[in-house]
């Protein structure tokens, strides 16, 4: 539906834009602009800094332009004497208790107070009183630096933390004068999303704590790059002076335009204050071979040399002999490369990714991030957003909140997101395909019958099933959001049948996201880093069209999981593993059963970015740059296809490069000169991808065709009966700021790392004998943790929950190795 | 004098509802609900009653401006009396508190609302639990709450106290405050009756206005409309303090000379001193001098004098006074109640406060007069809501009447003799 | 800690019915934990916001809008002077000092024994019986020294 347009004069130019838009944002489409500071295109028209007044034909007073909503034939004029005046006025008031300490301030330079002042405002004061002093650069949280002085009191900051994050935990304080930005019992702002307020600041009164006085912010380079943390792939701009990270700031209309299809212009802490690892002591600079670090092996050769092994250890024991433990943390020219290396140069398909089960493609359409605006019902499965994939989080509270969407959220836990809910439904530990199965039967002919063993076995009510069934069906637009990597066995599998049931019995449209946190995990799925699927969801079965897009020798029978590599390296099938920003000693189950396995490999090889537990034990160890120094495509949880700007340049080759003599080192033609090049080879041969281009990608990306989307397996749902009475069934729920190699000891977001906790329901807690505080040793069949217990009734009775908060908390040597339930019991 | 609104307002306990009743209270009631709401709504129009709170809007208009079709509307009386000079509601809400609910009732059955509050200011405390009382009477009676006399009006009404500010008494700070928020006022448009609380299409009307729309049912719009004069009619309730003899409230037909009010109804000037300068209409509009004292007491009459009519508040200054002074304890004012929300309020306020104190102590240089209309220039028509407006009002005022007052303390300076 | 008492209760039951709000219910919360402990605790602001869905800086930063609310310990008695022109016109400047001078405390501050507390106020709203003032809930008018005397004297 297009809005009404209408036709209007500023400044003697015409205008024609759509009606009730305000007058700041219809100048701008002409290049008029109209000085502002508490106006923000986010935050809607607030009006009260008074600095866009322009003059209006037949209104006799001056307007202010951000409020002010155009309409036909309305004659705007932005330059008249009256218009001066004014905002020399208004300048002189914002100015008249400023400190005006522009040289030891970090907004000097990009600061919409000075350009405002500089163009509009008076060149002398007229105030001979004492400037109000406040107390200078006080902390307001352990990240942000507060300067009240300097505040204007625009509401910007707070109106943020009201509209957008939604907890009103940034206030304003007192009246007149004495208004001031604050919290709660001066107690710290410290969010997930506070950063933000940094930016949209049009003074330096909020200022980065980590950034402040390194650099005059003429002197950075700024890149526009992609946030790495999560599967959102934010934009960013990563600041540098010299060659060193300075900061990183989210893209915006601050600095340049936001890319409304992914982040809406906002980021979130982990993103703008978590890229201290850049600069991480633990950063590999040197390829290594047996413990022995060499600066003058080059990375290139000796890649080279390890490729020649795997080469002849595939040739003396056949190509099932190597194996490929990826990572979605790769981008996607690097995991193309290495399925094509593993494919193609060894032969074998024993390449993965991940330990959950789920296959490429949906059944229905992929909506991207944007659509869960113009969505009527969102339907949360399984996911949780703020601890996951934070800016959807934001994104859905506000279509929540200001767009009309309505939420449904179907989980085994309670998130931060429920109480945006209007259906807030939460199953059982492990009931999930139960439930899954039971809507995708409720939305067929058969419908939804109240029943007592539906009830018992997932621990929801069916009255509420069954009125979210009856919302699904009647919605216009259905956008289901569900994280594969949280869905217990194959029941993912059943989600896609939900989905195809959602899609026939809907009376609207429907689509999906996947939302698996990991940066690149939908790219990941894509390049095919699968035993069985080729790139673009080809499955292995498919044959034809894999020699058709691949040639002859490209191996058709399906190769090992991830698991299953570790259980052939313990068997000793397995002689040589090459690991690619994956740290299977903590992150995998087994415990030292694991570590033992992979000692027996013959050759071990991993090629990280920073050290690990798994490096440490590596035969070899190759440097591969990361985000920051890396460029290359991700593909986000929208699907949309972005390209990541290098930050910092460095003396390492990029992976892509490595990548690309290993291939020629193998007899495969590669003559890649830049990233660009093997992105044109993913468009070539990448069923979805075949619009990814270097145009494309400027601005805000491309959204990536559907990929094939394969017949599913049949899945058998699972829902286990506990071993023992005392035993509950553990669920590892996710915590943004978790303490591990990213965010490590010297990241100034230390401060929200937590200590082990295990959360259960009050009913359980009084059969176990527990109570909240009591410290005590988790145990499964096949290892154990310690925890504090914390009795809130987050997930059903029969479940717990262990946010995963460290690596050194040691969660994955609980689970069980074979991705089955796992069930923990207590010991204090 | 025909009087509408305070004509039995001594009458012993007429806050009862057994005394309201036998002097004709709730009469009104039979009558409205035998028309159609609209009805009403002409009827107000007809009676050319304007908004007693400052503004002067014609009340039926507003009225008429609600939303269409949009439901639940409220309905939130102004009682936030709070403009310097102004203390005439109060003497309604203590003395005559029944008169109030049926104007409410009145209105509410004309703009089909349902739900009403009565914002109080926090000092009203005393007020509150009157008009609480009061309430109660009316609930008893069947006044108020379901099928109200079995006319299927249903209305629900409520006190709310504020807590402590003065532009609570904008009405979209006080739909803000009433809503549970930082009194700021609101972005116009919308305008209450289309987005007024929670919102929803919602009548903000003063006490004086809603309580005159008694006296309209029941003795009709024309009999209303006979009294005062031909833009301003009925009659005005008007809050005199200040350095006359007998301050009071007084209720006076429109039009009536203010001399008439200073010198009759209040006696006279205290000591029988000179009469200097006259507010008309609390402290939010110009000040006026001795010379234009013969200026009738009417929306229009005051407005071509220079000034506003305003609340009805008529504070008046003898020859002893320093306008000056007078001046800057209203600065104060504004100041201390400056929401803060827009720049040059908050600054402007302050920056004029900290100026008229320097020539106050004697510390002023010539430069200051015109400094300070510059201020008042760059404040004047630029702030958010009217509260910046009326800052300005006293002090541009006073330098253009009473010049004379500042010269004398900036002389004063110059020759050195600071206090 | 803090907990409305069983009273509060029983009126906060009453407050809560007539809002299609709960957040609404602010000012009258924050009025009774004030009439409970003398002035508002960062307790109190807590548990209003629980009852209300907000969170404690929101009741903060509406708290600490309007000024009637006191966030830190008053006397038993507080003595709010109108200071406005109508009663500045008739010489309250006078009666004010003269209140403080009796009380031996500054406008502003509490007496030593956390009786009294003395505060300038804007304007009343009872102009016309000017000057005046306000005694915790009761308006005291026409105010001469002597009244002030008595008034003083008579608070136990």
């Amino acid at each position: 539906m297009d809005k009404e347009q209408v036709t209007l004069t500023i400044d003697g130019k015409t205008v024609t834009v759509p009606k009730g838009m305000v007058a700041v944002d219809a100048a701008k489409t002409v290049d008029i602009d109209i000085p502002v500071f508490c106006y923000h295109e986010k935050l809607g028209p607030f009006g009260c800094c008074r600095m866009c007044l322009v003059e209006v034909e037949k209104m006799p007073k001056l307007a202010t332009a951000c409020t002010l909503n155009v309409s036909q034939d309305m004659v705007i004029k932005t330059d008249t004497p009256k218009v001066k005046k004014g905002r020399n006025g208004v300048l002189e008031f914002t100015l008249l208790n400023h400190p005006l300490d522009c040289p030891v301030c970090d907004k000097g330079g990009e600061c919409p107070l000075q350009d405002n002042t500089f163009e509009h405002g008076p060149d002398l004061t007229r105030m001979e009183y004492n400037r109000a002093h406040h107390d200078k650069a006080t902390p307001l949280s352990p990240v942000i630096t507060i300067d009240r002085e300097r505040c204007i009191a625009c509401q910007r900051c707070t109106r943020y933390s009201d509209i957008i994050e939604k907890d009103t935990a940034l206030v304003m304080l007192n009246r007149g004068f004495h208004n001031e930005v604050g919290t709660f019992n001066n107690e710290p702002y410290d969010t997930r999303f506070s950063g933000n307020v940094v930016d949209i600041c049009p003074v330096g009164a909020l200022t980065n704590t980590q950034y402040r006085f390194k650099s005059r912010n003429w002197d950075l380079k700024n890149a526009e790059s992609l946030c790495a943390h999560c599967a959102c792939n934010c934009n960013i701009v990563i600041g540098t002076r010299q060659n060193r990270f300075m900061r990183v700031q989210a893209k915006s209309s601050e600095n340049s335009v936001s890319n409304d299809f992914v982040d809406d212009g906002w980021i979130c802490d982990k993103g703008r204050f978590g890229y201290q690892f850049l600069e991480s002591k633990n950063r590999i600079l040197d390829p290594r071979e047996n413990g022995i670090g060499d600066s003058r092996a080059g990375v290139i050769e000796t890649a080279k040399k390890v490729a020649a092994s795997f080469k002849k250890i595939a040739e003396e024991h056949g190509p099932d002999s190597v194996g490929f433990l990826g990572s979605p943390f790769g981008t996607n020219e690097e995991l193309y490369l290495y399925q094509k290396l593993f494919r193609l140069g060894l032969g074998t398909n024993n390449i993965d990714h991940k330990l959950y089960a789920d296959s490429p493609g949906l059944p229905v359409d992929h909506y991207d991030m944007e659509d869960v605006e113009s969505a009527d019902l969102v339907l949360t499965i399984a996911s949780d957003p703020t601890e996951e994939l934070p800016i959807l989080d934001l994104r859905l509270k506000k279509a929540v909140s200001s767009l009309g969407t309505k939420l449904a959220v179907l989980s085994d836990q309670q998130t931060l997101m429920d109480c945006f809910a209007c259906h807030s439904l939460r199953y059982n530990v492990g009931s999930d395909g139960t439930v899954l199965q039971s809507l995708t039967d409720g939305l067929g002919k058969k419908g939804f019958k109240k029943n007592k063993g539906f009830e018992t076995e997932t621990g929801i009510e069916s009255d509420a099933f069954k009125e979210l069934i009856a919302s699904l069906k009647k919605s216009t637009k259905v956008c289901v959001i569900y994280n594969p990597e949280k869905l217990t066995g194959d029941s993912v599998h059943i989600l896609k049948s939900f989905l195809t049931a959602l899609d026939k019995n809907s009376e609207g449209t429907c689509g999906a996201i996947p939302a698996a946190p990991a940066t690149n995990a939908l790219g990941a799925m894509d390049m095919g880093v699968l035993p069985d699927y080729y790139p673009g969801g080809i499955p292995v079965s498919n044959a034809a069209k894999i020699r058709e897009l691949w040639g002859d020798s490209a191996p058709v029978t399906e190769g090992a999981s991830a698991s299953e590599l570790i259980q052939k390296a313990e068997s000793g099938e397995l002689k040589a593993l090459w690991i690619y920003r994956c740290n299977p000693l903590v992150d995998f189950p087994g415990g030292a059963k694991l570590e033992q396995a992979l000692k027996k490999l013959d050759l071990l090889v991993v090629h990280d970015m920073l050290e690990t537990e798994t490096t440490r034990i590596a035969k070899v160890v190759l440097p591969s740059n990361g985000p920051g120094y890396d460029e290359g495509t991700t593909t986000n949880i929208g699907g949309r296809v972005q390209f990541r700007k290098r930050g910092i340049v460095t003396q390492n080759p990029a992976d892509w490069k490595i990548l690309g003599a290993m291939l020629k080192e193998l007899d495969i033609e590669s003559d890649y000169r830049d990233s660009f090049e093997v992105t044109s080879e993913i468009a070539s041969t990448v069923p979805g991808y075949s619009e990814v281009n270097r145009k494309n990608l400027r601005k805000f990306g491309h959204q990536r065709e559907k990929v094939s989307n394969p017949k599913v397996p049949e899945s058998k749902g699972s829902s286990e009966k506990a071993p023992d009475k005392n035993a509950l069934r553990l669920r590892v729920s996710n915590y943004l700021f978790a303490h591990d190699k990213i965010l490590d000891a010297s990241s100034s977001l230390a401060h929200h790392f937590q200590t082990s906790s295990i959360y259960i329901h009050e009913d359980d807690a009084k059969s176990l004998g527990l109570s909240s505080g009591a410290e005590v040793t988790i145990k499964s069949d096949w290892g154990e943790i310690k925890a504090e217990v914390q009795v809130n009734n987050r997930c059903n009775p029969g479940g717990a929950l262990v946010p995963y908060i460290s690596d050194e908390q040691g969660v994955a040597s609980l689970l069980n190795p074979d991705g089955g339930p796992t069930w923990v019991t207590f010991k204090n | 004098m025909k009087l509408f609104l305070t004509h039995n307002i001594d009458t012993k306990d007429l806050h009862s509802i057994k005394v309201y009743k036998k002097q004709g209270g709730y009469g009104s009631l039979e009558k409205a609900f035998a028309k159609k709401p609209d009805e009403i709504v002409q009827m107000v129009k007809d009676s050319g009653l304007r908004g007693r709170g400052g503004a002067g809007f014609p009340t039926g208009l507003k009225w008429s401006f609600l939303a269409k079709d949009v439901f639940p509307r409220y309905l939130a009386c102004n009682a936030d009396e709070s403009e310097p000079g102004t203390c005439k509601d109060r003497v309604l809400l203590q003395k005559n508190p029944h008169l109030l609910i049926e104007g409410m009732i009145l209105c509410a059955y004309a703009c089909q609302i349902e739900t009403a509050y009565i914002y109080l200011r926090g000092e009203f405390y005393d007020l509150a639990e009157i008009m609480d009382k009061a309430l109660e009477e009316a609930y008893e009676a069947g006044y108020l709450g379901a099928n109200i006399l079995g006319s299927g009006m249903n209305l629900e009404m409520y006190t709310h106290l504020g807590a402590g500010a003065y532009i609570c008494g904008e009405e979209s700070a006080l739909l803000n405050s009433l809503e549970g928020m930082r009194g700021e006022p609101r972005l116009k448009p919308p305008f209450p009756a289309v987005e007024g609380l929670y919102g929803k299409p919602t009548v903000v009307n003063n006490v004086e206005t809603l309580c005159a729309v008694v006296p309209i049912m029941n003795e009709g719009p024309e009999a209303y409309a006979a009294v005062g004069t031909e833009k301003s009619k009925g009659t005005k309730l008007v809050s005199v303090s200040g350095h006359v003899k007998k301050p009071g409230n007084y209720e006076i037909p429109m039009g009536l000379p203010t001399r008439d009010l200073i010198y009759d109804l209040a006696g006279g000037i205290r000591d029988d001193n000179e009469l200097k300068a006259w507010i008309p209409g609390g402290s939010s509009v110009p000040m006026l001098p001795a010379s234009l004292v013969d200026t009738p007491y009417d929306y229009e009459a005051i407005a071509a004098a220079g000034s506003m009519l305003g609340s009805g508040a008529l504070i008046v200054m003898d020859h002893t006074t320093n306008v000056v002074e007078e001046a800057l304890r209203l600065a104060g004012f504004y100041m201390h109640e400056s929401c803060g929300k827009c720049t040059p309020c908050r600054e402007g306020t302050r920056w004029l406060h900290q100026i008229l104190s320097d020539i106050h102590l004697k510390k002023g240089k010539e430069s200051n007069i015109a400094l300070l209309e510059d201020i008042c220039d760059n404040m004047s028509f630029k702030c958010f809501c009217p509260l910046g407006d009326a800052a300005v009002a006293p002090v541009i005022s006073s330098i253009q009447n009473f010049r004379e007052d500042y010269e004398e303390l900036l002389n004063l300076a110059k020759a050195g003799t600071a206090s | 800690m803090f907990t409305f008492s069983e009273s509060s209760e029983k009126q906060i039951e009453k407050i809560m019915k007539k809002y299609p709000v709960k957040r609404s219910a602010i000012l009258p919360l924050l009025a009774l934990a004030q009439r409970q402990d003398g002035y508002i605790t960062p307790e109190a602001m807590v548990e209003i916001g629980k009852r209300i869905d907000c969170s404690p800086a929101y009741v903060q930063s509406v708290c600490s809008f309007y000024t009637m609310f006191y966030t830190k310990p008053v006397g038993k008695y507080v003595i709010q002077f109108c200071i406005n022109i109508s009663c500045h016109l008739l010489g309250c400047d006078d009666l004010l000092e003269y209140t403080a001078n009796k009380l031996n405390i500054k406008v502003g501050e509490t007496t030593a024994d956390n009786k009294i507390t003395l505060l300038k106020e804007e304007c009343l709203a009872e102009c016309s019986a000017a000057p005046v003032m306000r005694l915790n809930d009761t308006y005291h008018t026409n105010l001469t020294r002597e009244k002030i005397d008595q008034i003083l004297d008579s608070l136990d």
